[in-house]
């Protein structure tokens, strides 16, 4: 089957580029080397060969309103093989063809797509369409396969596959101006839950989500944006004794701008972790059967204090019921330099969290607290370029944590050097300096070739 | 049966019909961005000043790429993602909202520090604090797509 989808997929490529009047065709080639030293372990290589691949092919057939676009990627490993577990591996991310109406906002998109109304982003084998409706409603709708990555080996990879058998869903909103836009949005993944397989299996991998969103702006200096989604999946098995909500998230911010240079945002973020990690593959991280919530409020300023340079001061205090709470504050500088050949960047958070509990008596316990130190800067004369980030981390207890072997700092630095060889074809070398906890001194190189012809219209920003 | 065909044929036309006339007769807005902009972050009320995006009855200046909108732009791309495309093709937001990803984008990205990507390098240790504070943050990536990685010490 999925010979055969990939066989349709490369003859759609070739029919739809060879039937387009334009044609955008792009590729990254990006080959790494780098050697992990883990103490206690034998040093690896590794020398990773990837080649991004991306086509929007437009005009297909004469037809204006007819597209293709296409991204995917391969990787083979010239070294020892572990980083990507064998010799090469690969994913299409996207390919579909696109049709937009010259009316109501019309689209249709069918293939290989990545949804992002509603409750997206979500890939899927399928087709997705939307359009307005008058009196400002819009409808939106998408059906197919989910596109399933393999996550385990064995039995259990099997069980996703066979649960998320299907995924559809949809968005009906209601948009006026002077108001904003109102919205539902309805997903479900898969038709097999758990609870009704013959044969008992104890993970459930489908879904079944209903959101409502929402959008007001009633003038240019207020932005209110948010939604609430509920899981309405009303046979998944739950702990005996718990009952827990079936609120997956909220999720709201809130944006005035005070004045030309000024504005704040406040944010309020709730989960609950039965309903929020609802059909996830990768139970035993994302714990469904956790107790408790996570809680967190924010507020942001951006302060245009120049033209071209922008201060951002933001707070944010979340609360996990099984962890504790933390406290995150710093901020941000951006300065362009007047000939914008240069933006430079500085950055400045210190973490303050309450202690982690010991497990059992074999660890102390110890402080999430943290601080991280950001400085960057890129710059780009003629066909010339270059940028440099260093980063630098600083753990407030790295001896009691056992994540840290007693390492309170951490730092890199990343340095990268470009050409501009012609209009299309540019190279760059990048060279990363790592000292972290876990595998020491590591040096990361990197080269990067990215070409494209035909007529780009957009993307590369 | 031939019977429930017609009726059903019937029944179709009659839907697709009604469903027609509902479409709005306006006409879609610009698919690509006029002009090209510069490079950085845009502010679009700059040009646009208080006027509403035509179509999609948003202020321009809702669209201003501050930081809480990159931080937040799920919302914007969740409810109307051709705005979005008028400027980024679909590939831009697959450096990082990919299903399965050929390397972090920090890495990928390593030549434009100006973008905001998560896990810059020396992440390995971070995420077992992060993790901690706030999982779900992982989850929006991680939980359903994108963590063959991870299964490596998550069994």
């Amino acid at each position: 089957m999925i010979y055969r989808t990939r066989l349709a997929l490369l003859a759609a490529l070739v029919a739809g580029t060879a039937m387009a009047q334009d044609v955008a065709f792009s590729t990254t080639s990006i080959a790494q080397a780098w050697t992990t030293k883990t103490p206690g372990f034998s040093d690896t290589t590794q020398v990773p060969l990837t080649e991004f691949v991306g086509v929007d092919a437009t005009k297909l057939g004469g037809k204006e309103a007819l597209s293709f676009h296409m991204y995917g990627w391969g990787m083979a490993d010239l070294g020892d093989q572990s980083y990507i577990g064998g010799k090469h591996t690969g994913d299409l991310t996207y390919g579909y063809l696109q049709y937009d109406f010259k009316q109501a906002n019309a689209q249709i998109k069918a293939g290989r797509i990545i949804v992002n109304q509603g409750l997206g982003p979500m890939a899927l084998d399928g087709v997705e369409a939307r359009t307005d409706l008058r009196y400002g409603f819009m409808v939106s709708a998408f059906a197919g396969t989910p596109v399933v990555f393999k996550n385990y080996s064995n039995n259990n990879q099997y069980f996703v596959a066979y649960q998320q058998d299907i995924s559809f869903g949809g968005r009906f909103a209601w948009r006026t101006a002077k108001l904003g836009e109102i919205g539902v949005s309805y997903l479900q993944d898969g038709s097999h839950p758990a609870a009704g397989l013959t044969v008992p299996q104890p993970v459930d991998y489908t879904r079944k989500q209903l959101a409502a969103d929402v959008k007001l702006d009633p003038c240019a200096f207020l932005d209110v944006a948010g939604r609430t989604v509920l899981n309405v999946a009303s046979d998944q098995i739950t702990v005996p004794g718990t009952d827990p909500s079936r609120i997956a998230e909220h999720d709201y911010k809130a944006t005035a701008k005070v004045n030309e240079k000024i504005s704040i945002t406040g944010t309020y973020v709730e989960r609950n972790f039965f309903s929020y990690y609802a059909g996830s593959t990768l139970p035993s991280l994302f714990n469904q059967d956790e107790q408790g919530t996570f809680k967190a409020t924010g507020a942001s300023l951006v302060w245009a204090a120049l033209a071209n340079l922008q201060i951002v001061g933001d707070v944010r205090r979340s609360e996990r019921t099984s962890y504790g709470d933390a406290t995150r504050a710093g901020g941000e500088a951006r300065y362009t330099f007047t000939n914008a050949h240069v933006v430079a960047g500085a950055a400045y958070h210190q973490v303050n969290a309450d202690d982690v509990l010991p497990v059992n008596a074999q660890f102390a316990a110890y402080s999430l607290s943290h601080s991280e130190e950001r400085v960057w800067v890129m710059a780009d004369r003629g066909a010339y370029s270059a940028s440099l980030d260093m980063i630098r981390l600083h753990y407030d207890d790295a001896d009691a944590n056992p994540n840290l072997h007693g390492q309170s700092i951490e730092s890199a630095i990343v340095g990268s050097l470009g050409y501009k060889a012609k209009d299309n074809l540019r190279l760059s070398a990048d060279l990363s300096v790592e000292d972290n906890a876990l595998t020491k001194s590591q040096v990361m190189a990197l080269l990067r070739v990215q070409y494209t012809f035909g007529l780009a219209a957009k993307g590369g920003k | 049966m031939l019977k429930k065909f017609a009726l059903l044929s019937v029944a179709l036309g009659l839907g697709l019909m009604v469903a027609c006339s509902w479409i709005s007769p306006k006409g879609s807005f610009a698919p690509t961005h006029p002009q090209a902009l510069d490079n950085g972050r845009p502010t679009c009320s700059d040009c646009h000043g208080t006027d509403r995006v035509s179509g999609s009855e948003k202020t321009f200046a809702s669209f201003n790429h501050t930081e809480a909108f990159v931080a937040n732009h799920k919302f914007q791309a969740n409810q109307d993602p051709a705005t979005c495309a008028a400027c980024h093709a679909q590939s831009f937001c697959a450096d990082c909202h990919g299903g399965k990803t050929a390397m972090l984008p920090s890495v990928k990205l390593g030549n434009r520090p100006d973008r905001v990507s998560p896990h810059r390098t020396g992440y390995l240790s971070l995420h077992r604090i992060d993790g901690k504070i706030d999982p779900t943050s992982c989850f929006e990536c991680h939980g359903r797509a994108n963590n063959e990685k991870c299964t490596a010490c998550h069994k």
